[in-house]
């Protein structure tokens, strides 16, 4: 999944992931005071299907929203301009979201009605074809495809734009691709196509036909070349370093103009055809992009709703806690309110170094007080409490289960931690718990070390500082004994979640929780190398289960949802589940 | 004054290079990595050692330090993105641009903002602050010493916010801050920045007319105020060349500081109106770690204050003879 | 008998504040001639400075409740326009301040300070008012005045400043000078110059002069006349050789006792006057000075404490007090 740029950056220097900025943002930023939460958006959210969609799905046009006009500009506003243009560099998604508009990849996720999505052939004539026991994709591009410039987009483009993202300067994009088609440490492997070298294990046995090699089978990766960070980049417009600053479209539109953090305009691509396209509606024939306003700034703006703000939309800035009870309250706001739920896992993780005792791990889980929680998060319609590891809207196949009562004691189970401390080896064990300094998790640090301290726990409370809590958190000898953080899948799989925050013990790794268990990491290779794909995900989502079952090596966190309003002519404004920001591909602009 | 002015710029210049290499140390005296930025969501050593070459920080300190002092005079070549002529003031990897043109970007809209502001309520807060002063004890002295209170305690970021929203986004009685240039469209760029003037306005002249009207009150106690009422001098001409000379100085002080600090990024002001000013630039750079443009922000913003400290400095001697001959 | 160039007949100047109303001058009256010299002496706070402001009217009227008479030549001070009393001030009217280096602007040239008050009176131009300042310079003794004209006070040394104060004072020949302690601020030497040089100035113009003063030594020397205020009223009026001569207050006495004396032996201690001078928001019934008086029981407590004693006679050497002339007499024998 992807990741906002500037303020997850803190998080990203930390080297973890991806979403804890927003995360982060999430916790810090909520209101104190929550006892004014309307009841009335505690309403389930649906997770959405994802299935993948046959060569007839893969062909163009897109499927149109309810009363879609063409025409007219759009304007967007956002507080950030886009980190990166080039496919290769860019992950986090605000970046791969907008790279939707003038990128296409081999596979994309086609929107089918609301909550229904495939994974279809983009490029592509459909989702690719699987061989050799999960090692070799075969993808064929469509007819008619093209560069903004009328050339045909060839299979050399596509071996290229991989090929190139082995280059020294790409270092911020995905790698899934590149280490299945070498090794782990893939730029050891290869240095990129530019010094002439070329890389065998993508064929392009024809100008249409690109076919990749991988070591081991890898039933989804059909699912990773949908990616952002796999879009295409010709060969002959590649500029390395300077491609970031000056994309090649292959998309519905090209950049007119770009003054960087203020404005960006697009326009048509007159060689990008819509009967190629079944995922990109590209309905306005402008777009508008603004930046530089704060979230209060575009909620204002898009509340008041006033002339030519009526044709405005924010990608990513949600309704800020100081206007959440404003905007949740006002009915004639709700037409234009998108809502949803963040589909990272967050995590309070347990130092498995240090809290030895599973007992005493599943007591914390009972007693933990996820209601309390919420309420000092801004109340349910801004936290969401989820009880799997997996989170509903990236998982194939999803499954809920509630270990520990959550659903049914949300504001814990003291009761029951106690009876499972008695039986531990410390009835009354002591627990450091480090946090990242903000006014939200200072209470969040209350309530909880209140709520442990009514079974018999004693709470050491260790603030961090915010620019350094990653590091700090992420040094595998830490002395800390709980701790949050969290993670993002990048496609609907579990296979992007656990083999890595249940992955290699470092520094800076992402196993927070520094679970070492040689059948667990046993049992998740053989699910990777499962060459049946739904297999593969009923698998994961039993692991899961049973990680939190048998080792308990954490506590589901809270889970943020995001409040987003758009103007009233804007019309098919849809937050995307998956990727939680608010899709461009349904967008269009009412008369 | 040749001399004193040649003694200032001298010093200023040394001043700015320990800035530069103060902020410069103090950077890496961080823990927080800045190639993690430039490294992707699984981020693993080698990938970080690519990314930390690539931004050239796998040079000692040292190294880096001198090669961004002498891309000042010189210029700097960056491999596959090419030369950054002199004056290079790094080249930021975040913006994808050499700074030095991201400054000249921001900086006239940090200066407009600032300047424009700065006219308003210095004129208006010396006015009101005259007035006041003038009617000591009289209700336009207490209306305007309360009104210069409310304005005292309020905040940009709650005026801004509101008069945004009435002015702007409900009623659109006023255009949308942005930054238009000048030379482009006087009327534009007027228009563009009247809301963030009139709000940056009604905090400072608040300020303005309190120091004022405290100094003013106590010019008009002075014995050569008195002198010059005993000469026969007209009211006015009392209050404006003899009360109204000795209250500038104070005036000056507090203005020459206010202005520097502005120019250096009037951060709160470019963030509640969403412009593209240093301050915005400069915020975003400590956030994403942008080392270059950190650099450049901090320097700018010096460089701010120590010319208005050389242009107070100055001012003085031409008001005060007795600074000038001494 | 013509009347006085200036008369001030019942001035009674009273302030407002918070603490209650200040008396600073309390019934007072007094002429003064062209040509001569009236020397008003007391201690702070006595009224004199009060007194004189009075004169130009320079105390802000939304404090101070002014009443009685000021008539300078004929002409009524007291609730006059703005304008005609910023038309006396400087022309007819000029005052000069006891420190020199405070009351001269830091901001403008000498030349410019003394040349403005031409200019503003006259309407002469900036070069005439220029030469009008060399000349006065010149008058009042500075040493190069054509170069020392475009020196800022502070460049000057204390006596110049005091000379450049008089010059801008005397620079459209008013007809009365007040002199607000003139040479308090200086040096005994350049004190004696300072005084000599407005003796000459008088002689030469005919200027009637009020010198405010503490130091009787002062007034021995330059003025004609004296009144010696307390706590806002007159208790002693009379020629020089009167007051000093013969001096008939106990007050008058308690200053000439303090007052070191040339022709005095040398240890013969100086007697300050006993206690502090009264606040004026409660000034002590009957004779103010009653309280610091050691001749109440001579003259009588009840008289003392009972009625403000009237300066008597009405003309001539007169006195406030309730001890009788014999008695006076007796006691300064």
């Amino acid at each position: 999944m992807r990741v906002r740029k500037r303020s997850t950056m803190a998080a990203l220097a930390a080297g973890l992931l991806v979403l804890t900025g927003a995360c982060a943002e999430g916790n810090q930023g909520a209101p104190a005071t929550s006892s004014s939460a309307p009841a009335a958006s505690a309403e389930p959210f649906k997770p959405p299907t994802i299935t993948v969609g046959t060569a007839e799905d893969s062909k163009g046009p897109a499927i149109e929203p309810e009363g879609v006009v063409r025409g007219g500009t759009v304007t967007m506003i956002d507080r950030d301009d886009f980190a990166h243009f080039d496919p290769g560099q860019s992950y986090v998604n605000t970046a791969t979201n907008f790279g939707l508009l003038i990128h296409r990849g081999l596979t994309g996720y086609k929107r089918v009605a609301k909550g229904d999505y495939k994974l279809v052939g983009d490029l592509a004539t459909d989702a690719g074809t699987v061989s050799d026991g999960g090692k070799t994709w075969t993808f064929t591009l469509k007819d008619g495809v093209k560069w903004q410039d009328g050339s045909p987009i060839t299979s050399e483009d596509v071996k290229w734009t991989i090929e190139r993202t082995f280059a020294p300067f790409i270092t911020q994009g995905p790698t899934y691709v590149q280490q299945w088609l070498t090794e782990a440490d893939h730029k050891k492997a290869y240095q990129g196509p530019y010094d002439g070298k070329r890389l065998d294990a993508i064929e392009t046995p024809d100008d249409k036909t690109v076919v990749f090699k991988f070591k081991t089978p890898h039933a989804d990766a059909n699912y990773a070349f949908a990616m952002g960070g796999y879009a295409i980049v010709p060969k002959a417009k590649d500029t390395k370093e300077k491609y970031d600053k000056e994309p090649f479209s292959s998309g519905p539109y090209v950049i007119k103009s770009h003054v960087v953090d203020k404005t960006l305009d697009l326009e048509r691509n007159p060689n990008w055809d819509a009967a190629t396209d079944p995922i990109r509606g590209a309905y306005p024939d402008k777009w508008h992009m603004e930046f530089g306003q704060e979230a209060l700034q575009i909620t204002d703006r898009l509340m008041a709703d006033a002339g030519a703000d009526q044709t405005a939309f924010t990608f990513y800035a949600s309704v800020p806690p100081e206007r959440l009870q404003q905007v949740l309250g006002d009915a004639s706001l709700a037409p234009r309110l998108l809502k949803s739920p963040s589909p990272y896992g967050n995590y309070y993780y347990f130092n498995l170094d240090r809290v030895k005792d599973v007992k005493i791990r599943q007591a914390i889980n009972y007693a933990w007080p996820s209601k309390q929680i919420q309420q000092v998060s801004g109340g349910p319609a801004a936290a969401a409490l989820p009880t799997t590891i997996l989170n509903e809207n990236t998982t194939v196949g999803y499954e809920p289960y509630d270990l520990f009562g959550k659903t049914t004691k949300p504001e814990g189970d003291i009761d029951k931690a106690k009876e499972l401390l008695a039986q531990s080896s410390n009835p009354t064990p002591t627990i450091v718990y480090a946090y990242n300094q903000t006014p939200v998790q200072e209470q969040v640090t209350v309530v909880i070390k209140s709520a442990l301290e009514k079974a018999g726990i004693k709470v050491v409370a260790k603030p961090l500082d915010r620019k350094t809590y990653y590091d700090s958190i992420g040094l595998v000898k830490n002395e800390f004994d709980l701790y949050w953080g969290g993670w993002g899948a990048d496609w609907p799989s579990g296979s992007t979640v656990l083999p890595v925050i249940f992955g290699p013990v470092a520094d800076g790794a992402p196993n927070y929780a520094h679970l070492k268990d040689p059948a667990l990491t046993a049992e998740m290779d053989k699910i990777t190398a499962m060459a049946d794909i739904d297999e593969a995900n009923a698998a994961w989502m039993a692991l899961d289960k049973k990680v939190q079952e048998t080792i308990t090596p954490l506590v589901v966190a809270e889970n943020r949802i995001a409040n987003i309003l758009h103007g009233s002519k804007v019309g098919g404004a849809e937050i995307d589940p998956q990727f939680w920001i608010v899709s461009p591909n349904t967008i269009f602009v009412k008369q | 004054m040749l001399r004193f002015l040649t003694r200032r710029a001298l010093g200023a210049v040394v001043t700015l290079v320990v800035i530069s290499a103060v902020t410069f140390f103090l950077f890496f005296a961080v823990p927080a990595d800045p190639a993690r930025l430039a490294c992707g969501k699984v981020c693993p050593p080698e990938l970080l050692e690519q990314a930390r070459h690539n931004l050239g920080l796998d040079q000692p300190l040292f190294a880096q330090f001198t090669a961004w002092l002498a891309g000042i005079f010189v210029g700097r070549d960056y491999g596959g993105l090419g030369h950054c002529p002199a004056p290079c003031l790094g080249y930021s990897f975040v913006n994808k641009a050499p700074v030095f043109e991201t400054i000249l970007d921001r900086l006239p809209v940090t200066v407009s903002l600032t300047v424009g502001a700065a006219l308003v309520f210095l004129l208006f807060g010396v006015a009101t602050g005259i007035i006041a002063a003038l009617n000591q004890g009289r209700p336009l002295d207490k209306i305007a010493s309360v009104s210069s209170l409310i304005g005292f305690s309020l905040q940009i970021y709650f005026v801004g916010t509101l008069a945004l929203y009435f002015l702007v986004y409900q009623n659109q009685i006023l255009t949308r801050p942005q930054y238009r240039p000048f030379t482009e469209d006087p009327l534009a760029w007027a228009a563009g920045l009247a809301l963030p003037w009139v709000v940056l306005s009604i905090i400072f002249t608040a300020n303005y007319t309190r120091m004022t009207r405290s100094t003013m009150v106590e010019q008009l106690g002075e014995d050569y105020v008195r002198t010059a009422r005993a000469k026969g001098m007209k009211g006015r001409s009392v209050v404006m060349r003899f009360a109204l000379r000795g209250t500038l100085t104070t005036v000056i002080t507090i203005f020459g500081v206010d202005l520097g600090a502005l120019i250096g990024g009037a951060i709160i002001t470019e963030t509640t109106f969403g412009l593209q000013g240093l301050g915005r630039l400069s915020i975003n750079a400590v956030t994403d770690s942008d080392l270059p443009v950190l650099m450049a922000t901090v320097l700018v913003a010096a460089g701010a204050i120590i010319v208005f400290n050389i242009i107070v400095d100055a001012l003085y001697a031409f008001i005060d003879p007795r600074v000038r001959l001494s | 008998m013509s009347t006085p160039f200036l008369s001030v007949r019942d001035l009674t100047v009273d302030f407002h504040t918070e603490d209650g109303v200040v008396h600073a001058v309390d019934g007072l009256s007094f002429d003064v001639e062209k040509g001569t010299t009236l020397g008003i002496v007391g201690e702070s706070g006595s009224g004199k400075s009060v007194t004189n402001l009075a004169v130009l009217g320079l105390h802000n009227p939304e404090t101070a409740k002014i009443s009685g008479e000021i008539r300078l030549d004929g002409e009524e001070l007291i609730g006059a326009p703005r304008s005609t009393m910023e038309r006396l001030r400087g022309n007819k009217v000029a005052m000069i301040f006891q420190d020199p280096l405070t009351s001269l602007s830091p901001y403008h040239t000498i030349g410019r300070q003394i040349g403005e008050v031409f200019r503003r009176h006259t309407g002469a131009s900036r070069a005439a008012s220029r030469d009008r300042a060399i000349e006065m310079l010149t008058r009042v003794g500075i040493p190069q005045p054509k170069v020392r004209v475009d020196d800022y006070p502070h460049q000057f040394s204390g006596g110049m400043r005091q000379r450049a104060m008089i010059a801008m004072a005397l620079v459209c020949d008013p007809d009365l000078l007040i002199a607000d302690e003139p040479t308090t601020a200086l040096d005994v030497t350049v004190q004696a110059q300072i005084l000599d040089l407005l003796r000459d100035l008088q002689e030469q113009t005919g200027t009637a002069i009020i010198m405010i003063t503490h130091d009787l030594g002062v007034v021995s020397g330059t003025a004609h006349e004296v009144l010696v205020m307390y706590a806002g009223r007159a208790v002693e009026r009379g020629t020089v050789r009167e007051v000093l001569g013969e001096p008939r207050h106990p007050y008058t006495w308690g200053l000439l006792a303090s007052m070191p004396r040339l022709s005095a032996p040398v240890d013969v201690p100086l007697l300050p006057v006993r206690g502090t001078p009264p606040s004026l928001i409660n000034v002590p019934p009957g004779c103010p000075f009653h309280p610091r008086c050691d001749y109440t029981d001579l003259a009588g407590p009840e008289l003392c404490r009972g009625e403000r004693p009237e300066l008597s006679p009405h003309r001539g050497h007169g006195d406030a007090c309730y001890l009788t002339l014999a008695q006076k007499q007796e006691i300064t024998r």
